[in-house]
């Protein structure tokens, strides 16, 4: 049976939950997570596991700065192996208005320290020697040794594992039918299995929150989007960064295992819950990454899947307490790049309920600002 | 060296055997003959480690013999990761040893057919199941095409040298080879649409329909557009737990007949069979036949499973088999060199004190199969697992319709059972997707309670309550899903 009462429930056991129940339980909260199926079977696990710092705004920057910081120390930290590996991002330029911007962007980054240049095209290749630089169109290039990449599922088991360890209650294939609210204050969250008394609950269920929203009656802005990536047989190592065209909505890295994992995203994908694999992707993937590098042609494709990006208008997450209902606190929207960002975001989340401020102020990703109209794209994704 | 059979009871391999070539491995000449794979030609020539293991660089042989277990992956004209024993040789080919993670393949020039098929049913498998399937359907008048990954269509009819059992209308008393024949006259003479040495890779479900991908030799990608599935895909034999089991030599029983009966290799001298059901029975004696030395046969049960009449033809040859014997360890560096058989108690453990070693270079294993359902998994149909039916299948009912519409299954896919009723599946499975597309009505019903007649005869043998239990167990679950 579950737990009967918990000071915290989170609804999700994908990074972003795991990594808050652990950033809890450390601080001695008693914390209860409900996954309805198993730990990472929602975008986590389906993700690309990328890790970037080159960000357009300065929220997203400091998020993923400090996110690495501790990523760095995460194998340490929760005594388990992740893959992480520092072994850059290359984003690729094709156009003079890209250049310009990711000039721009590189600026801003600087100055918030991260160490970070910019590529012009014929230094391209002395990263990723393979990569057909004039057949794909690059003119130049961002490029941050420090960014990477993890194994998604490894990471958020070890966040799970660590959390347990600190007295966290987890439970998969449980799913939330229900949260009851009197008077603007939770009182519990219902689940198939049974009911848990709480005040506070973490709605981090990825591109399902906005359905766990309306079960307190708050809108979410949130749509879910389809996107599909694929997985190579193991090869020998070749490739270091992970490399990425906003241009070509593109990216593809290389795991510890030695597969390229990769994904397009279709830029006429409607939002809806499918997630299906298509053959048109197969094609599409298929033909761009024998583009970039040429030597993937006679590479077997092992593998494809689909995953939800939970996207928000401006792309960037909705973070922190809502008006309507208290203790009702959102970590969510990540827009295609949580996975990343989630060792942080757990911690100031945590901070959030255990001491009531932030060491990072959040105040403007919180759901208000929609409602405000104090909206900054970020520019830096694939979408 | 050269091990291959020329002189057999009941095969002529003389007239099989096609040109003589030569084809390179590692840099030196290998005479090989054409209508052989890679693999049977090496291993003719005394080649028994393959590859080696990505993380402990352990040796690698080959295990199922028919492209379903990766164990026989080789650089073929600088493509890593063939599957060997499903590639035909030809000659002046180049094939090598490959890094266990290969290097990034240095060829780039790529010359790929896309072909684009439409059909109104994909039959995927072309063993009995999926033969009897097309040509019900084709009788029916229904627009099909048939599948298969192995270079002959037959599945594992083509290497079954003895007579079967089982009714009349199934073929009793006829070797399975004959069978074979039988079904692949008729399909020539039908002009039903083949595709061999196809491998479908990928199911997608798109409007009403369905869009399956193929390839062929690494050059040829089939796109083919269907109304419906049929899935005949078999099964896949069972590895057992014990130590060294992955060392070249340890062998499915089913891959070991592959070997010997399709390409006419001697898959060795002395040998070990490890399990005395059916197929550890025919298979002991068939590689008698061929003139290998086998030990004995050991089975952890307390009674032989098979048939009476194969176990007496097994002991005629003066073959003892061991009842409540299990193998406890292979033994061996590069290739099995001997094995460790142990006695067991009532609960199935080890005795100690009983083990004792035979010398043999061949393991086979005869311990069970298991449905390769991977593709009605892809496409979204429910599964549920059912010991009595070898593990993971898709729900469905007596008419071989799955939880989704359109696709359908038949053979050992749905169930382990016999080559018999694999083909009675079959013709149920092609009726039912008959009388769902609305094609032939009246004819289809008729065939399809004919054939369920018949499906019930075969299964009223004592052999079968096991799968019956199975089957009652997948229709129920089946019937619970439909009332919702
Ligand atoms: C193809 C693809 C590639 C990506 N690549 C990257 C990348 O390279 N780098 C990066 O940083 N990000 C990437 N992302 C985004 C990243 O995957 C997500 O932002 C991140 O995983 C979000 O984590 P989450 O824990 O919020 O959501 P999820 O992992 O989706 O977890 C939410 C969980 O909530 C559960 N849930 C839902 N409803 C209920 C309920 N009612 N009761 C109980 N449980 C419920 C779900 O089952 C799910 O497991 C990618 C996403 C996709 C789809
Ligand atoms: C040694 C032995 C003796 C036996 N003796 C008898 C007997 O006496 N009587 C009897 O009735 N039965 C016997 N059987 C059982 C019988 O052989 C099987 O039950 C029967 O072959 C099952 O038929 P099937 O069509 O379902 O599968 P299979 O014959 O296994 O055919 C499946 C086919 O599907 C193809 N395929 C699989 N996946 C793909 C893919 N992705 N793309 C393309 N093609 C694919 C395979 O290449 C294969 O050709 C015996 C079996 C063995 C091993
Ligand atoms: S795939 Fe070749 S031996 Fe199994």
């Amino acid at each position: 049976m579950i737990k009967e009462k918990a000071e915290v429930v989170i609804v999700g056991g994908g990074i972003v939950g795991c990594s808050i129940a652990y950033n809890l339980a450390i601080r001695g909260v008693d914390v209860v997570l409900f996954e309805r199926s198993y730990l990472a079977s929602g975008a986590t696990g389906r993700c690309g596991g990328g890790i970037r710092q080159q960000w357009s705004t300065e929220e997203n920057i400091r998020l993923a700065m400090e996110s690495v910081k501790i990523f760095e120390g995460l194998e340490e930290e929760l005594d388990y192996h992740i893959e992480y590996y520092q072994g850059g991002y290359l984003v690729l330029a094709h156009t003079e208005d890209e250049v310009k911007q990711f000039k721009k962007n590189v600026s801003l980054q600087r100055k918030l320290g991260l160490n970070v240049r910019f590529l012009e095209a014929d230094e391209i290749n002395d990263i990723v020697p393979h990569l057909d630089v004039e057949a794909i169109g690059a003119i130049g290039a961002t490029w941050c040794p420090t960014d990477g990449h993890a194994n998604p599922f490894k990471t958020t088991i070890a966040y799970a594992r660590a959390a347990e360890k600190h007295g966290a209650h987890i439970y998969k294939f449980t799913e939330v039918k229900g949260i009851k609210v009197e008077k603007g204050e939770i009182k519990e969250v219902i689940t198939d299995k049974g009911k848990t008394k709480t005040k506070i609950v973490v709605n981090a269920a990825g591109a399902y929150s906005r359905e766990i929203a309306k079960m307190v009656g708050v809108e979410l802005p949130n749509k879910p989007y389809r996107h599909e990536i694929l997985a190579t047989e193991p090869l020998k190592h070749v490739l270091d960064p992970m490399v990425i065209s906003f241009h070509d909505n593109v990216y593809f890295r290389q795991t510890e295992h030695g597969e390229v994992v990769g994904g397009w995203g279709d830029p006429n994908e409607p939002s809806s819950y499918n997630i299906e694999s298509s053959f048109h992707f197969i094609v599409q993937m298929s033909r761009l990454l024998s583009r970039y590098v040429p030597k993937f042609r006679h590479v077997n494709i092992v593998r494809q899947w689909a995953g939800l990006y939970d996207v928000t208008p401006d792309a960037r997450p909705i973070l922190g307490p809502v008006e309507e209902v208290e203790g009702f606190i959102q970590a969510n929207g990540f827009s295609g790049h949580g996975f990343m960002v989630a060792p942080m975001v757990a911690k100031l989340i945590a901070e959030l309920i255990v001491e009531g401020k932030t060491s990072l102020p959040i105040e403007s990703l919180n759901l208000k600002r929609f409602r405000e109209g104090r909206v900054i794209k970020e520019a830096s994704v694939v979408g | 060296m050269d091990s291959r059979i020329w002189q057999h009871p009941i095969i002529d391999f003389g007239e099989r055997k096609g040109r003589e070539i030569y084809f390179n491995f590692n840099g030196k000449p290998i005479k090989a003959y054409e209508g052989e794979t890679i693999a049977a030609a090496l291993y003719a020539s005394g080649v028994r480690v393959f590859g080696r293991s990505i993380r402990f660089q352990r040796p690698r042989g080959w295990f199922c013999a028919i492209g379903k277990c990766s164990s026989c992956l080789m650089k073929v004209d600088g493509i890593p990761n063939v599957r060997t024993c499903i590639t035909l040789v030809k000659d002046g080919m180049n094939v090598e040893y490959q890094d266990p993670r290969p290097n990034l393949p240095e060829k780039t020039e790529f010359e790929c057919e896309h072909v684009k098929v439409e059909t109104d049913i994909a039959v995927i498998g072309g063993g009995p199941a999926g033969l009897s399937a097309i040509l019900s359907l084709n009788e029916l008048g229904v627009d099909s095409l048939i599948i298969d990954e192995n270079p002959w269509l037959g599945g594992q009819l083509i290497k079954q040298t003895h007579k079967f059992f089982g009714s009349k209308a199934s073929y009793a008393g006829i070797r399975g080879i004959k069978i074979a024949e039988i079904l692949l006259g008729e399909l020539r003479k039908e002009n039903v649409k083949s595709l061999e040495n196809s491998s479908v890779i990928a199911c997608y479900r798109e409007g009403k329909g369905f869009k399956i991908t193929a390839v062929k030799g690494h050059s040829t990608l089939y796109e083919i557009d269907a109304k419906g599935l049929l899935v005949a895909t078999g099964a896949m034999e069972n590895m057992l737990a014990f130590p060294n089991n992955d060392l070249p030599g340890v062998c499915g029983a089913g891959g070991v007949q592959t070997l010997m009966n399709v390409y006419g290799v001697k898959p060795g001298e002395n040998a070990l069979m490890v399990g005395a059901g059916n197929v550890g029975l025919i298979v002991a004696y068939q590689l008698a036949q061929a003139g290998v030395n086998v030990k004995m046969i050991v089975e952890a049960a307390p009674k032989i499973g098979g048939y009476l009449v194969h176990a007496a033809k097994v002991r005629r040859m003066g073959i003892p088999i061991l009842t409540r014997h299990s193998i406890k360890a292979a033994i061996g560096k590069d290739h099995v060199e001997g094995a460790v058989i142990t006695k067991l108690d009532e609960n199935w453990n080890p005795i100690e004190g009983t083990e004792f070693e035979v010398e043999v270079d061949l393991i086979c294993l005869a311990v069970g199969l298991t449905p390769s359902t991977e593709i009605l998994m892809q496409i979204g149909c429910e599964h549920a697992y059912v010991p009595e039916l070898g593990g993971h299948v898709a729900i469905h009912d007596k008419f071989l319709k799955t939880t989704l519409d359109n696709v359908y299954l038949a053979g050992d896919v749905s169930g382990i059972e016999e080559a018999s009723t694999a083909m009675m599946e079959g013709k149920i499975a092609a009726a039912t997707a008959a009388i769902d597309m609305g094609v032939n009505v009246e004819k289809a019903e008729n065939l399809r309670k004919k054939s369920l007649h018949e499906l019930e005869l075969l299964r009223s043998s004592p052999f079968s309550k096991r799968v019956i239990t199975g089957k009652e167990k997948v229709y129920s679950l089946m019937e619970e899903i439909s009332c919702g």
